[in-house]
């Protein structure tokens, strides 16, 4: 086989891969673009309809979506901006200084990633109510607020890209650790944030199994349990129900594609070098 | 998988030696029940489980109430247990589905028994074994019917009509009097029209002819009882109904049920009169071809559910008149009309609402055929415990669905493990 | 401001004359960890040891508790539901972990010689993992199903025979780990990518001096090289797989299908404590999810990590 027949082949491969990596958006866009009963026809169509306007009527009237979209921006956004200034801080820690019981910290650290969170909900519920935070948004907040991935991920990333000589010179110039952390770390570790960022983002805005045990409140619900509820009511609508799906994501889409690059680079960079 | 790793702050090896943290839980303790804040009326249902315009004019009717009526998705009964559990944020009044007020009655010190507060002028109102259902066995009644479910067969009169049986809905319950004539007019469809099964799954088949006894899982002694003749006849028309060819292994409410409902690949649906409303949402082309017979073998009740008081009502009292205006038999007719909620006070089903022609199933009039089951219904006892010791039958019967067990292997294995699950609770 | 005088992380050196000072001198440090162990003491800790404390005891969720020694165990043990969870568990991990695994080598490998559209790629196969559980479980259900769902659409106008994906016990495995490769392959393949550009590429030319073909030269070079990037993906693949639960429960229900060939061990946990309400059973089943976790890090561990890092 010639070099470049392999070459295309390869493209070939790569191309079928990324089909099939965006088919089900393909699709769900027909769906929503289409009624119900004319999805599952045989054979089953394939192009773009007219229904979205009232496929996406049907979605208002039955959740409230803006409402439900409103609270998963905020919690996401609050979740992140916390994730990602407590991560920052415990990983920059780790990775740059000594201090007794550094190492024995650092193992609890990475035991606490081998628990199933679910375990703990019913416990963990208990807590929300004797906090009176059941059925606020806080009781999604606030456990969520730091996390040992991000701190597990950025410490390799500190741990690579700062030179202990750097930490050293800011010391020599004055700067205390909140200093170093500002004007050292911080700036050095953007894409390993921006990929902390928009992990913690995309978990935040998709999560599923807490929210729907804690969010009792029905005017608080988030957008996945809110679409969860289109789901179940009395003869599902496909088409209404993908639609849903499909607006619940744009705002991730457009998120995602802003910061894809930066994204992308940070995903690669802490994990090889460990 | 995704939720999993970004929640990583769970636990670890840690939680392993911090065991001593434990010693200090927090129960909540139903003796101290903290009442909501007056002059508001909380109320809780799920989607469709109310009458749109009964529920405005029952909002507009009680001004002064202020009720503040919330649609909560998802697991409706698992949402209402964790918010007891939490304490705070718990409705006034809320819904409990049909399928849940078995488990719900050793819970009973968390409503108020409504016989307290004045229900026994309007109980007779309603039918008798449905109230039954929400009576603990000291007598405490616990909820007002919102609705029944009583089945009927719905079926597709050109289906049948094309693949030689009756297409009228008397001669329809002349010939299928009985599961076993229902099968054979299953293998009769099926030789002119190959893609039609009569059954669309037997799992709910089953289901359908448990519900139609006097007798289920667990009887009034807590003994368990599922291994006797009346559960084995009903699993045994089951797996008749799948040795004969005529199940179409159909999950209802699957994309494959939706489309062949259309499609006239699933020509019949075995079904409370609420799957109306599930049927016409799946049926664009096949309007008016939809017929309604009475079940075979006798009516059974699907679901149907309550309006209960909490014990944290700030003014019990004003609640169950609330209730008493919502559910009474012109406003239960009127959510008829509403959303196909079949009332639970035979006085309904001769208002005008009822009485409508439907032209969905070709100009018929259902309640000519709900009405009759309503009033016939079994009465059998159904323990907490029901729902999950039924559990493992359904889950037994698939696999010879799937052609994976022998009927007698899945049957004893079924009563083994029903046994287990009520064992670990106290079943005898 | 006072200088923290801290020496960074270098060996040895600085590390004398901070044994005499006393603890509280680093406050800072502590102060800066402390978020992360405050919450996981108040939402992790005390959840899980409670749980663990249920698994001792009969609860029904609002009556008071009973402490019940090890009959919970004692029933776990006779419970072939809960076996049965936990071999779905292990079949679904392997099902769901080597494909995912193998088809993200294959895409990094060839990424990463192909030099066009490289970026394209890598935003397409990134973009499963951004989607929500809900709405590609809903997605995978249509594909699966049998009558108009595209798979059979696919196999009969192959001329094949169809089947009855979301009824059948393997077809439902199969539906269920397709829906988690299609979501993880992409995510583990920039991964790859990312240790692979990490090679120093003289050794590649080295190998080529020695007339190693591809294959060879993948698992002589590549392979080794990658270890403790293969370690990272199995592991997170590892905690992921074992505690699988909304794929199965949005596609075939709480109860796992037929046979309940999708209930996996944290689908039955969830069952019994929210559904049964038998949260001291369910605390039992919460121990040794655990446990089995605990086991296959530490399988993974030994049989990847070896002389990995450090």
């Amino acid at each position: 086989m010639t070099v470049k027949w392999r070459g295309v082949l390869m493209h070939a491969l790569l191309a079928i891969a990324g089909v099939l990596c965006l088919f089900p958006f393909y699709w769900t866009l027909v769906m929503a673009t289409n009624t119900t009963s004319d999805i599952y026809r045989f054979p089953p169509k394939f192009t773009f309809g007219s229904q979205f306007d009232d496929n996406v009527h049907a979605v208002l009237r039955n959740v409230a979506f803006f409402q439900s979209m409103g609270n998963t921006a905020i919690v996401a956004v609050s979740t992140t901006a916390l994730v990602l200034f407590f991560d920052s801080l415990a990983a920059f820690t780790f990775a740059k200084f000594r201090f007794p019981g550094r190492n024995a910290l650092f193992v609890i650290l990475l035991a606490t990633m081998l628990l199933p969170a679910q375990l703990g909900a019913v416990p963990q519920f208990q807590t929300m109510a004797a906090f009176g935070w059941v059925g606020s948004l806080k009781a999604l907040i606030i456990p969520a607020a730091a996390n040992a991935f991000g701190i597990f991920w950025l410490r390799q990333y500190f741990q690579n890209s700062i030179h202990d000589e750097l930490v050293e010179a800011a010391t020599l110039d004055g700067c205390g650790f909140l200093g170093i952390y500002r004007h050292v770390a911080l700036p050095s570790a953007r894409p390993a944030l921006a990929f902390l960022g928009i992990f913690t983002f995309v978990g935040s805005w998709n999560d599923y199994f807490w929210p729907l045990i804690v969010l009792t409140n029905p005017d608080h619900l988030t957008l996945q349990v809110a679409l969860s509820s289109l789901n179940r009511s009395h003869g599902v609508d496909y088409s209404m129900v993908m639609t849903g799906a499909l607006m619940a994501m744009i705002p991730l889409i457009v998120i995602f594609t802003i910061f894809a690059r930066q994204f992308i680079k940070g995903a690669t960079e802490g994990a090889i070098r460990g | 998988m995704e939720l999993s790793r970004r929640t990583l702050i769970a636990g670890g090896f840690a939680a392993m030696l911090g065991g001593t943290v434990a010693g200090c839980s927090s129960s909540m303790d139903a003796g101290t029940t903290k009442k909501n804040a007056s002059g508001n009326i909380a109320l809780w249902c799920w989607p469709g489980g109310l009458g749109k315009s009964v529920l405005d004019d029952t909002i507009a009717h009680f001004p002064d109430q202020h009720i503040k009526y919330s649609e909560v998705g998802g697991d409706f009964k698992q949402k209402l247990l964790t918010t007891f559990n939490g304490g705070t944020s718990i409705p006034d009044i809320t819904g409990i589905k049909g399928e849940d007020i078995a488990s719900m009655l050793p819970q009973a010190n968390r409503f108020v028994d409504l016989k307290t507060i004045g229900a026994d002028s309007i109980l007779g109102d309603y039918l008798d074994w449905k109230v039954k259902q929400a009576t603990t066995l000291d007598g405490k009644v616990l909820g007002i019917p919102i609705d029944i479910g009583p089945t009927a067969l719905f079926y597709r009169e050109d289906v049948f009509t094309a693949g030689g049986l009756p297409g009228d809905p008397a001669k329809v319950a002349e010939q299928m009097k009985t599961w076993d004539d229902f099968l054979a007019a299953g293998v009769e469809l099926k030789k002119s029209n190959p893609k039609a099964f009569i059954v669309a799954d037997a799992a709910d088949l089953y289901g359908t002819i448990v519900n139609q006894g006097t007798a289920r899982y667990i009887d009034k002694d807590n003994k368990f009882i599922g291994d006797q003749d009346h559960i084995r006849k009903a699993w045994d028309t089951a797996v008749k109904a799948i040795t004969l060819k005529v199940d179409g292994k159909t999950l209802g409410g699957s994309p494959d049920w939706n489309a062949g409902l259309d499609k006239g690949t699933v020509p019949t649906v075995t079904g409370a009169a609420w799957v109306a409303l599930d049927i016409k949402a799946a049926c664009k082309t096949s309007v008016g071809k939809w017929r309604v017979a009475p079940t075979p073998s006798g009516p059974a009740n699907f679901g149907g559910s309550f309006l209960a008081v909490t014990k944290n009502a700030a003014d019990p009292a004003a609640a169950f008149e609330v209730i008493k205006y919502m559910l009474s038999a012109d406003n239960e007719a009127k959510a008829f009309a509403d959303a196909q909620i079949f009332p639970a006070t035979p006085a309904a089903y001769d208002k005008p609402q009822l009485k409508a022609a439907d032209p969905f199933f070709g100009g018929q009039v259902p309640i000519e055929v709900f009405g009759p089951a309503a009033k016939n219904i079994p009465i059998a006892y159904e323990a907490p415990l029901d729902s999950a010791v039924a559990t493992p039958f359904t889950d037994e019967l698939k696999l010879v669905q799937a052609g994976k067990k022998s009927s007698d292997a899945a049957w004893s294995s079924a009563v083994q493990k029903a046994k287990q699950i009520g064992k670990r609770q106290g079943v005898q | 401001m006072t200088l923290t005088a801290t020496a960074p992380t270098r060996p040895a050196s600085t590390a004398k004359p901070q044994r005499r000072r006393g603890i509280l001198s680093y406050w800072r440090f502590y102060l800066a960890l402390s978020p992360f162990y405050l919450l996981f003491v108040v939402f992790g800790l005390y959840p899980v040891a409670s749980t663990i404390l249920l698994a001792f005891q009969k609860w029904d969720g609002l009556g008071p508790r009973k402490m019940v020694g090890l009959q919970n165990f004692r029933f776990l043990i006779e419970d072939s539901t809960f076996w049965l969870s936990l071999w779905n568990t292990v079949v679904l991990f392997v099902m769901s972990t080597a494909p995912t695994l193998v088809i993200a080598m294959t895409l990094a490998v060839m990424l990463h010689s192909a030099v066009r559209f490289k970026g394209i790629y890598r935003i397409a196969y990134f973009i499963p993992n951004i989607t929500s559980l809900v709405a590609a479980a809903i997605f995978f259900a249509a594909v699966f199903s049998t009558n108009f769902g595209l798979i059979n659409a696919g196999l009969r106008s192959l001329g094949l025979p169809t089947e009855d994906w979301l009824r059948q016990p393997w077809g439902i495995k199969i539906a269920i780990s397709t829906m988690i490769v299609w979501q993880w392959a992409g995510y583990n393949t920039i991964i790859y990518l990312a240790g692979l550009q990490a090679i120093p590429t003289e050794q590649y030319e080295a190998a080529k001096v020695d007339g190693a073909g591809p294959f060879r030269t993948f698992f002589s070079i590549t392979l080794p090289q990658l270890r403790p990037v293969v370690l990272f993906t199995v592991i997170m693949s590892t905690i992921g797989g074992l505690q699988t639960f909304t794929e199965p429960q949005v596609m075939v229900g709480n109860n796992g299908g037929t046979g309940q060939s999708g209930m996996t061990v944290v689908m039955y946990f969830y069952n019994q404590a929210f559904f049964n309400n038998d949260y001291g059973y369910a605390g039992a089943i919460a121990l040794s999810i655990f446990m089995l976790v605990l086991l296959f890090t530490a399988i993974n561990w030994k049989l990847l990590g070896g002389r990995g890092r450090q």
